[in-house]
């Protein structure tokens, strides 16, 4: 084998040397995945065309696509500043929840679940938005205190904050924010408190416009800023950023405090936008989803936007076809594990060159790129 | 004792070696045979392939073309284990030791064991004590690895070749880490496995070193063995000639310094560990604007955190430290660099830079907010301006500005640190090991960049375990030991004699001493 392909000490770099392993690593999942649906009858080809006409074919799908890749929006940027910050945390989860019980608890304010007064509606959105973003800045800080202050795991830290919060809204939603009724889930919120749907005939809503800001801001802080700057040195090497004068503890509290605060602006997406209640469960996974977005889009905030759509795309495809095809969700659940697995796998394939027969062994090679 | 074959017949011998990795050729078709009972040195500059090579004889790489021979026989030589088999072993820069293991241990591991599987270490003991008291290689076989020092740990590494019988030592730069003393006794063993038959190999790139223990020298630049010859028919001149492809000055002439006013002053300082050991205790020094104050000293005996508590990277315990009259001890490293203060770390990949980031954004690391427009947006055509004038000024060997810092060979990013530091005109320059590891050309660069900006009045402390560059640069010499400052000397007081002298912990008699200032 080593014959045909040698080791490179450096990963390859080039555009064509990140594609093409993308591309590979996409098509193999879906052959991979497309080999499972031969046992239940199903047409691979059919089903892919019904995955991709229903995510990105109309105009009401696509809207769709949008409103699921929402919150994998915002909770992948907030991931990227916040592991560009050079900090493990993987409690998006739990700020997305806090997110939601804090939009829903303004959003059903004047009722006896939510704020006492109810806000006039030019007070409405900016408290609105600034509650959530500060339940979800103070939920990831106290992990991010516990992290740069004392050295506590952030990993398993954050990890366990996710549970704390989903039996928090259990609480809320059982407890003081019930509505009346059986199930365990808050009144349907005022109409004047949801976020505006921007596409006439679809259910894309104003998070949307939330989600692509905060791309923006992501963006340019980490990009075109001294404080960015700061945040990456002291995520690429805190030793070497102290060295420099930066004050390490100040930059991750910031980093991860803004994350934090986006990955609550998703849940307040998804209570003011999709849902218009909070429940139990809502978040359905969506702050590692988000996280896997970020990583699949190597923490580059700008690659953030089309990698979550696309992602978005697959999840509204993919129960789509399963509609349409009677698989079963596991196989379309297999799909996607095995995208993001390849994907991830074919990060390796760019440490490889092939060798051309005859060629290699007696010149060194400088045609590969 | 092992049979000599005829001293004509090389016992290893590599011919026409090349290994290439990526789109550098390592190794280009390399000729090197190793006599019997000689001490061989392989010299060259970083990157020159002479480590390469070594872990192609070890077993670590595989050559892409060309053959070993051992005693005459072609032998394919696939991983260490075949190495050690055929006697060839070798000593690497960084210790493969297991810390929390002892000396037996360590020497016994990965070794066959009979005995139907028990291990026998008290068998084990008792040869080694055997090889070690045969080889002056005094070590105690039941210390944890951990409690050693370096140069014993060094001991250690030789031993575990001795006790498999290696006829063939290779060493990586065997001296980086020892004291004065520690080198001399490792010559000594050296020595006496010469006269066993032995062949030794050692790596390195100090000059010095080879005039006073080799036999022969070979001499390898950019991949290309240049020669073979006999020490005896050479000079440190002639060998660094043919080393660097040019003519090199070491010795560097330098005017004598006009120093001003004071403007470090440390006072009576004390300085933890990590682990709470007390690294730095009472030093008081004051270094003046243009003047060099070399601090000499085997490493771990406080230079380090020295120079971390003059940048608040470590707690001051007690003591207070001011610039310019002005007490900085309670200021942060911010405000410390604000005041003029550069550093420049001795790990340069681990501290000084970021590897994984761009030439640019490393040549305004320390600066950050200096490049910055309204709304603390980063001015990018700014920081790659200067970035270029770094390079260009410094000399620094790229493909140019967005380079990974990482991808940078020591020398060069040696070159682009300091003149990071340099050109921000520091009133005081913090240098830890400016030159560890470099190749003869970017030592004298960097040694060029620290004697310029001395003479912009600039002062300068240097911390250096290397005499050679303590004496050339430094207009006077601290030596530290135990944490404590031993003596201050003046520059034409310190002789490497006395400075040997003070680094391993002894005193000055009263009719030598001469305490400066």
């Amino acid at each position: 084998m080593s014959r045909f392909i040698e080791r490179r000490l450096t990963p390859a770099d080039g555009s064509l040397a990140l594609l093409l392993p993308t591309a590979v690593a996409l098509l193999a999942a879906f052959i991979i995945a497309g080999l499972l649906f031969i046992p239940f009858g199903a047409d691979p080809f059919s089903a892919y065309g019904s995955l991709f006409s229903q995510a990105f074919g109309s105009m009401r799908g696509f809207g769709q696509t949008l409103v699921q890749a929402t919150p994998l929006i915002l909770i992948a940027q907030a991931t990227v500043l916040v592991w560009r910050g050079g900090l493990a945390y993987i409690g998006f989860e739990g700020c997305f929840l806090v997110g939601a019980a804090g939009a829903a608890w303004i959003a059903l304010g004047g009722t006896d679940q939510g704020l006492p007064w109810q806000l006039s509606p030019l007070l409405f959105w900016p408290a609105v938005l600034l509650f959530a973003f500060l339940c979800g800045a103070l939920w990831a800080g106290i992990v991010g205190y516990l992290r740069v202050r004392f050295g506590g795991n952030d990993v398993l830290i954050s990890l366990m904050t996710n549970y704390v919060a989903a039996f928090l809204v259990q609480y809320l939603v059982s407890g003081p924010m019930r509505a009346p009724g059986n199930l365990p889930q808050t009144p349907r919120l005022p109409q004047e408190s949801w976020l505006p749907f921007i596409i006439e005939g679809t259910r894309t809503h104003a998070g949307l416009v939330i989600a692509l800001l905060a791309s923006g801001l992501v963006w340019w802080l980490i990009r075109g800023t001294a404080t960015g700057y700061e945040i990456i040195a002291s995520g690429l090497n805190a030793r070497a950023a102290r060295y420099a004068g930066i004050n390490v503890v100040r930059r991750q509290m910031l980093a991860i405090t803004l994350g934090g605060g986006l990955a609550a602006l998703a849940g307040l997406c998804a209570v003011l936008g999709l849902q218009h209640r909070l429940m139990d469960g809502i978040s359905g996974g969506v702050g590692f989803i988000g996280l896997v977005v970020a990583l699949l889009a190597r923490l580059n905030p700008l690659l953030v936007v089309p990698v979550a759509i696309l992602y978005g795309g697959l999840e509204v495809g993919g129960s789509a076809m399963q509609r349409q095809t009677g698989l079963p969700t596991s196989v379309i659940l297999i799909l996607q594990s095995l995208i993001v697995l390849l994907l991830l796998a074919a990060e390796l394939l760019r440490y490889y060159r092939i060798r051309r027969p005859g060629t290699a062994a007696t010149r060194p090679s400088e045609e590969h790129a | 004792m092992t049979s000599l074959p005829t001293p004509l017949e090389p016992r290893v011998e590599l011919r026409g070696i090349t290994k290439r990795f990526d789109k550098v050729v390592a190794n280009n078709a390399v000729n090197l045979s190793i006599a019997p009972g000689e001490i061989h040195a392989l010299l060259g500059e970083n990157g020159a392939g002479k480590s390469t090579l070594m872990q192609i004889l070890y077993g670590l790489y595989q050559a892409d073309e060309g053959e070993i021979r051992v005693d005459g026989q072609p032998l394919q030589i696939r991983d260490p284990g075949t190495a050690i088999a055929h006697g060839i072993g070798m000593v690497h820069q960084e210790f493969m030791l297991v810390q929390p293991m002892t000396v037996v241990e360590n020497v016994v591991l990965g070794l066959p064991q009979s005995h139907f599987g028990k291990l026998d270490l008290h068998a084990a003991a008792k040869r080694l004590t055997s090889l070690s008291e045969q080889h002056g290689l005094t070590v105690d076989p039941w210390a944890r690895i951990e409690h050693l020092p370096i140069g014993v740990q060094q001991r250690v590494e030789i031993l575990k070749l001795l006790y498999r019988d290696a006829r063939v030592l290779i060493l990586d730069e065997p001296t980086a880490v020892l004291t004065p003393s520690e080198k001399e006794t490792l010559f000594a063993t050296l020595d006496s496995l010469r006269q066993e038959g032995r062949s030794v190999v050692i790596v390195t790139h100090k000059l010095y070193e080879i005039m006073a223990i080799a036999d022969r020298v070979s001499v390898m630049r950019h991949g290309q063995m240049i020669d073979t010859l006999a020490v005896s028919d050479t000079s440190e001149a002639d060998l660094s000639r043919r080393m660097v492809g040019r003519d090199v000055v070491l010795k560097i002439d330098q005017p004598q310094s006009k120093p001003g006013a004071a403007v470090l002053k440390i006072d009576n300082l004390a300085v933890l560990d990590h682990a709470g050991n007390q690294k730095v205790w009472r030093a008081s020094l004051t270094v003046r604007a243009g003047e060099i104050v070399g601090i000499a000293g085997v490493d771990g005996n406080g230079q380090s955190e020295l120079a971390e508590a003059l940048l608040n990277l470590r707690t001051v315990n007690a003591g207070s430290i001011s610039l310019e009259g002005t007490p900085i001890t309670a200021l942060s490293t911010r405000q410390r660099r604000d005041l003029g203060i550069g550093y420049i770390p001795a790990d340069r990949r681990g501290v000084g830079a970021l590897t994984e980031s761009s030439l640019a954004d490393n040549a305004v690391l320390g600066a950050q907010t200096g490049f910055t427009r309204a709304l603390g947006l980063i001015n990018r055509r700014a920081i790659t301006r200067y970035a270029n004038e770094l390079i260009a000024r410094f000399d620094v060997r790229t493909s140019g500005p967005e380079l990974h810092a990482g991808k940078l060979s020591g020398g060069n990013l040696q070159k682009l640190i300091l003149g990071r530091e340099v050109s921000r005109n520091p009133k005081l320059l913090v240098v830890e090991q400016p030159t560890r590891g470099l190749d003869v050309g970017a030592v004298e660069a960097v040694w060029q960049g620290l004697l310029e900006a001395r003479n912009r009045g600039c002062a300068i402390v240097m911390i250096s375990a290397e005499l050679e560059e303590i004496l050339n640069l430094s207009d006077r010499v601290a030596v530290m030991y135990g944490g404590q400052i031993a003596d201050v000397l003046a520059r034409d007081d310190a002789t490497p004699e006395r400075l040997s002298l003070l680094m391993s912990g002894g005193k000055l008699n009263g009719g030598e001493h001469v305490k400066v200032h």
